[in-house]
């Protein structure tokens, strides 16, 4: 059997295996029926209703089996090619998921084997602009922190790119944990105040300690950080980011409002897709919001935004506020 | 800078552009340092030297990460040698499973020197 055979051969196992119930089994079982129940009713009506074997001699016995050879042929021929289509559909389903596995392996290993050169990069240029191999005058330094922030860039777009592919073959495990969000939030704006204040943007609190909500610590901390990271970026120097969180009905809202550019109307359903940044920006890998949507719909919410250009965006997420209850 | 003249780290990992950086980086704050470049050289240098830390990539020729995690904290002249992972691989428990076969940090590459530099001193700290 030529090779390509084979492996066509082996990925229809796989789709096989991956479907609740076999097709081909019910293939054979429905032509099955459809020849036994004409050869019973022929049986019926051949002992119970015409009370003779005579029928089947003679001209008439013989246009009879022809009539029933040919209907058999018929029957056969038409299960090769339902057969033949099923085996064509599965052929596709097979290629189509075996193209699937290709570019996941391929996001995986170029995404892990651009890590390490990322990390000598970052590391060596630390220790030239630290003066660790010689002295460094500002105008290197600021050469190297551009370099530096280039490398920043690189990083988180091969971590987006990481999480993006988990969230999209879901092989990203959610685990779901009664959280704090007051706690989270805090933390991540903790995290983020060093680059808030570097541009004089002020951070804002609005939000009750008591409201939780179901979900993935990590993910939804990824989530928030994107926000409020996004909210720090298109903010101008002296603005204001500001989250809030509260509880609307069975809904847990988190709104993350800046004063920052604002967002054209014609570009606001293009934010979500991936790769997508905004004309005005050369900041951000154009995954942080994709990745924040797919994160919030494996909660079962979703994200909203309202924008008024020169004026500032708020972003909304929206969860449930607990998913262990089911929908009606 | 003298403070740390007294500490040796062993570096196992196969990135040479890598080792030279964290070699650079660490000299500058006075700490000796020795490096392997796979798994069996790195467990034969980590028997030989006894050094007071071991900085560890996972995804090492000859074994890997893990078999020198393993061999290091199975045997009783290195066991009690902390182990720092560094790794650019990517799973949920990952940084579980290093932490219960005994490594005391884990870092994902590519991480940020200060919060290395400040676990470094901190360790070897409990250590001395």
């Amino acid at each position: 059997m030529p090779k390509k055979d084979q492996a066509n051969k082996i990925d229809h196992k796989l789709v096989l295996q991956e479907l609740k119930e076999n097709p081909y089994k019910k293939l054979n079982i429905a032509f099955s029926l459809m020849v036994i129940v004409p050869f019973l009713v022929f049986l019926y009506l051949l002992t119970n209703r015409l009370f003779s074997f005579n029928i089947l001699v003679g001209n008439i016995g013989l246009i009879l089996f022809l009539s029933f050879f040919i209907s058999l042929c018929g029957f056969y021929i038409g299960f090769s090619i339902l057969k033949n289509i099923f085996n064509q559909i599965l052929s596709y389903a097979a290629q189509a998921k075996h193209s699937d596995q290709l570019k996941s392996t391929f996001v995986a290993t170029v995404s892990h084997e651009l890590k390490n050169p990322l990390a000598s990069i970052k590391i060596n240029i630390y220790n030239i602009f630290s003066g660790f191999i010689g002295q460094v005058n500002d105008e290197q330094k600021n050469v190297l922190g551009l370099c530096q922030s280039t490398v920043e860039r690189m990083a988180r777009l091969v971590n987006g790119l990481l999480d993006l592919h988990k969230i999209e073959a879901g092989v990203i495990d959610v685990k779901r944990g009664k959280l704090n969000l007051a706690e989270i939030s805090s933390k991540q704006i903790q995290e983020l105040q060093a680059s808030a204040d570097k541009k004089k943007i002020k951070i804002i609190k609005e939000f009750l300690d008591e409201v939780s909500v179901w979900g993935d610590e990590d993910k939804l901390s990824q989530a928030i950080t994107n926000l409020l990271s996004n909210g720090i970026k298109f903010t101008p120097e002296n603005g204001m980011v500001t989250l809030k969180i509260y509880l609307d009905d069975k809904f847990v809202k988190i709104e993350c409002i800046d004063t920052g550019l604002g967002i054209p109307d014609d570009q606001i359903s293009a934010l979500f897709n991936k790769f997508e940044r905004l004309n005005s920006t050369k900041e951000g890998t154009g995954l942080g919001l994709a990745i924040t949507k797919d994160i919030v719909e494996m909660h079962r919410g979703k994200v909203l935004v309202e924008s008024k250009l020169g004026k500032g965006s708020k972003f909304i997420i929206v969860l449930p506020s607990d998913l262990r209850v089911r929908k009606r | 800078m003298p403070e740390n003249t007294a500490k040796k780290i062993l570096i196992i990992e196969d990135e040479k552009e890598l080792v030279l950086g964290l070699a650079t980086l660490l000299k500058a704050q006075g700490y000796a340092i020795i490096a392997a470049n796979d798994s069996l050289f790195g467990i034969s240098l980590a028997h030989k030297e006894k050094p007071d830390l071991i900085i560890l990539d996972l995804g090492l020729p000859a074994g890997g990460g893990f078999y020198v995690l393993d061999n290091l904290k199975r045997s009783t002249e290195t066991f009690s040698i902390p182990v720092l992972v560094l790794t650019a691989q990517q799973g949920a428990d990952l940084e579980e499973q290093v932490k219960q076969k005994g490594a005391v940090a884990y870092f994902h590459k590519p991480f940020e020197p200060e919060p290395l530099l400040g676990r470094i001193k901190e360790v070897l700290k409990i250590v001395t």
